[in-house]
């Protein structure tokens, strides 16, 4: 409701202001607005229109002073600024989504979430998605003044299950399961060998994660006998 | 097929082993494929003489196999010629005769042991051979009798054979399509053979019933098998017994040493996935279905009835206390579901225990060599093994929209994944494309192991170059060693630097095995 209203006050506010409008503002600001969320970059105004250089730059400026437009960071071009009425909220493939503020990625509220799903999930031992979501909403909003989405939750979730942190399992019911009924879907965190995630042979010595093994020949200049990854690794 | 490094690390195997003259003839018959006497002479430039002794001790060690191509109806070859062909695997293993020596120490005795080490320094030995070898360096001659004992164990658990026939008739035309006369049941898990390489061996082995059987072919052809080469032993049926037992020449059997690393890393590999328990049920079944695999490479267990699963696991420690529930339990955890069975036999998914460990082993080199990022990004894609095009990739793994496509063009660029462009046409978009991603498993598993050969070559010349470094040491008398000092400081290093290399070497040999050998 009172996203709708505020909409309607916006609208109202606009159609008051246009009044107020020179004759190039009022081009500009339609040529924008027709975009929608989408919104327009500076120079594709200038090629639909004729408007000349310095007086377009004037009129959008007034326009931003009058905030009825705004500017938004594109994140297929961050150089590239959009320009968009100030009613409409850019669309997912401006901002690039819901992980993206300002046009980056915030590493920043990915950790925050991973770190609290992974807390919940190893005091819990068994959580389902739902169960972390609720847990969120309850205690997390300090930490996520911004809300969380069940969407949001559901991708973390994957993320870490594609990180070999948690792994999906089916409730079988008993034991750890026993919280969750039979066949739901649920996490734990995933099993760990000793030392953390599980070292393979290759991973273990230079040449198995070597980025220049293609270059690398008996008797060429880069060569098992003079190579300095092996120099650093028995260097004992 | 043995792949560019592969090929190159075997060739270096064997220069270190046997020299260079039968390293040149063994790279001409891995490059070229089966050769004749006359151009192995040819491609060498190698005198007759130098070509017939290398490959005497090649096949003396079991790196290469003669046969003679059958001759073809039309009657256009008549003259028969022998040829030589080098037997990769088996050059190969020759680096895993210490895993081999220490299965025998621990599932028979020392004096196997021994007969084993001789087998595997000579390659082949009859059994006067091996008692000659038993009493070296003793007062007394050891008795023939405790070596056949000693070795009869070794045949019954199938650690030795005998050797193959020297020389089979091989079919080189690939029309037809081998079958044998066996039970129905092993019919059912037998498939014929592919390759050149493994149609040769296949017919030079004898048959079970004398592959393992110490005394001289009884001419009752067990199982009815035509092979090449029990013509040749009936030939010898009526020659005197102890005559017979000299010419008899054995053998490691490295295939039964293969399928026992095998088993190990399959068990441990459920061990580590789920639990001790349903390693001990995997164990078991196993174990059971020992003597009826035919082949190495099998893709699932023999099938078992639950009642049979059952008895076998409560044989075992770990496995005497678990319950039928439990057993059950742990046989849906390795994918027997209820619904799956049928006639209440169970059999279990092999090649998905060994495929998921080889997915772990290359996943670990992405996770180092390209980071978190990209190990998300490849797990997504080996996951289901499907095309995605880029930016879905970034979004389902969180990679900044920016750095998923560099890193993903490092990962193809280095082989790691498969790429296509599609075009696109559409009304706004014009001669755009869209870029999407996968890994094309069968091909990156060939690429990831021609990576391992790579590098246990480089770690082999690594260790070599190390210990000509340090060469003097070699000649300090052991007390002067023992002082501390320079000297001392000196030689624990290299000692150390032996232990890191050896280890690593023998872990990569684990890996080269799940790529090549499972
Ligand atoms: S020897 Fe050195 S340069 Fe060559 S592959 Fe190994 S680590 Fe890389």
């Amino acid at each position: 409701m009172s996203v709708l209203a505020g909409k309607r006050k916006r609208q109202e506010l606009a159609s008051s202001l246009s009044a107020t409008l020179s004759n190039e503002e009022r081009v500009v600001y339609n040529i924008i607005r027709g975009r929608k969320e989408m919104g327009i970059w500076q120079g594709d105004i200038k090629r639909e229109t004729n408007i000349p250089d310095s007086l377009m730059k004037k009129s959008i400026k007034m326009l931003l002073a009058k905030t009825l437009i705004k500017e938004v960071v594109n994140i297929q071009n961050k150089s590239k600024k959009v320009l968009m009425a100030a009613e409409f909220e850019p669309s997912k493939e401006i901002t690039g989504g819901e992980w993206y503020t300002e046009g980056k990625l915030d590493t920043q509220l990915i950790e925050a979430l991973s770190d609290v799903c992974m807390k919940l999930i190893l005091r819990q031992k068994v959580s389902t998605r739902e169960g972390i979501l609720d847990w969120i909403r309850k205690v997390g909003t300090e930490i996520f003044p911004g809300g969380v989405s069940a969407g949001q939750v559901e991708q973390i979730l994957k993320v870490l299950v594609l990180e070999n942190k948690v792994q999906e399992v089916n409730s079988t019911g008993f034991g750890d399961f026993a919280s969750v009924p039979a066949g739901e879907v649920c996490y734990r965190l995933a099993k760990k060998t000793a030392v953390g995630v599980k070292v393979g042979a290759m991973a273990s010595f230079p040449c198995g994660v070597c980025p220049r093994i293609n270059a690398c020949t008996p008797d060429g200049v880069i060569s098992p006998t003079n190579c300095q990854y092996f120099e650093k690794w028995l260097d004992f | 097929m043995a792949t560019q490094y592969g090929i190159k690390f075997a060739i270096h195997l064997i220069t270190n082993h046997f020299g260079n003259l039968v390293a040149k003839v063994c790279e001409n018959l891995l490059r070229h494929g089966p050769l004749t006497l006359d151009q192995l002479i040819h491609y060498t430039e190698l005198s007759k003489e130098q070509v017939k002794n290398s490959l005497l001790v090649l096949v003396q060690h079991n790196c290469a196999q003669a046969f003679v191509p059958e001759p073809e109806d039309d009657g256009s070859r008549l003259r028969i010629r022998t040829e030589y062909m080098a037997l990769f695997d088996n050059i190969i293993h020759r680096l895993r005769f210490p895993k081999f020596l220490e299965i025998v120490s621990r599932k028979l005795d020392e004096e196997c042991v021994e007969l084993l080490d001789g087998l595997l320094r000579d390659g082949r030995l009859t059994l006067k051979q091996m008692v000659d070898r038993a009493s070296q360096g003793k007062e007394n001659a050891v008795a023939t009798n405790a070596v056949r004992e000693i070795l009869c164990k070794l045949l019954a658990a199938r650690f030795v054979e005998r050797c193959p026939a020297p020389e089979p008739v091989v079919s080189t035309s690939f029309k037809e399509t081998t079958t044998r006369k066996r039970g129905a049941k092993s019919a059912k898990i037998f498939e014929a053979p592919e390759t050149l390489e493994q149609r040769v061996i296949f017919a030079a082995v004898p048959g079970d019933g004398i592959r393992f059987s110490l005394t001289p072919d009884t001419g009752s052809n067990v199982d009815g098998e035509t092979n090449s080469d029990d013509a040749q032993m009936s030939v010898e049926e009526n020659v005197e017994f102890g005559a017979e037992e000299e010419k008899i020449l054995w053998r490691a059997n490295f295939e039964e040493f293969i399928r026992h690393l095998r088993r190990k890393v399959l068990v441990e590999n459920v061990r580590a996935q789920h639990d001790d328990g349903t390693a001990t049920v995997l164990n078991a079944v196993l174990e059971a279905t020992r003597t009826v695999e035919r082949k190495v490479k099998m893709d699932n267990s023999v099938p078992l009835s639950l009642d049979t699963i059952v008895t076998e696991v409560m044989k075992t420690d770990t496995g005497r206390t678990m319950t039928i529930d439990r057993i059950r339990a742990s046989l849906g955890q390795l994918g027997c579901s209820q619904r799956m069975i049928v006639d209440d036999s169970y059999s279990i998914d092999l090649k998905k225990i060994i495929e998921r460990a080889r997915n772990e082993e290359v996943e670990s080199i992405v996770l180092k060599r390209y980071g978190r990022d990209a190990y998300r990004m490849f797990r997504l894609l080996s996951r289901d093994g499907d095309f995605h095009d880029t930016d879905q990739i970034a979004a389902s793994t969180l990679v900044e929209k920016k750095e998923a496509p560099k890193l993903l063009h490092k990962l193809w660029n280095d082989n790691y994944l498969y790429m296509e462009k599609i075009p696109v046409t559409g009304a706004r978009m014009q001669n755009t494309s869209i870029t999407m991603w996968k890994v094309n498993k069968p091909l990156l598993w060939e690429y990831v192991l021609d990576e391992m050969y790579h590098a246990a070559l480089n770690l082999n010349l690594r260790m070599a170059f190390e210990q000509e470094k340090d060469e003097e040491l070699l000649n300090v008398p052991k007390d002067k060693l023992k002082e501390p000092g320079p000297l001392q400081k000196k030689y624990k290093r290299l000692l150390n630097v032996w232990l890191l290399l050896g280890s690593s070497l023998m872990k990569l040999d684990d890996a080269l095995m799940l790529f090549h050998d499972f």
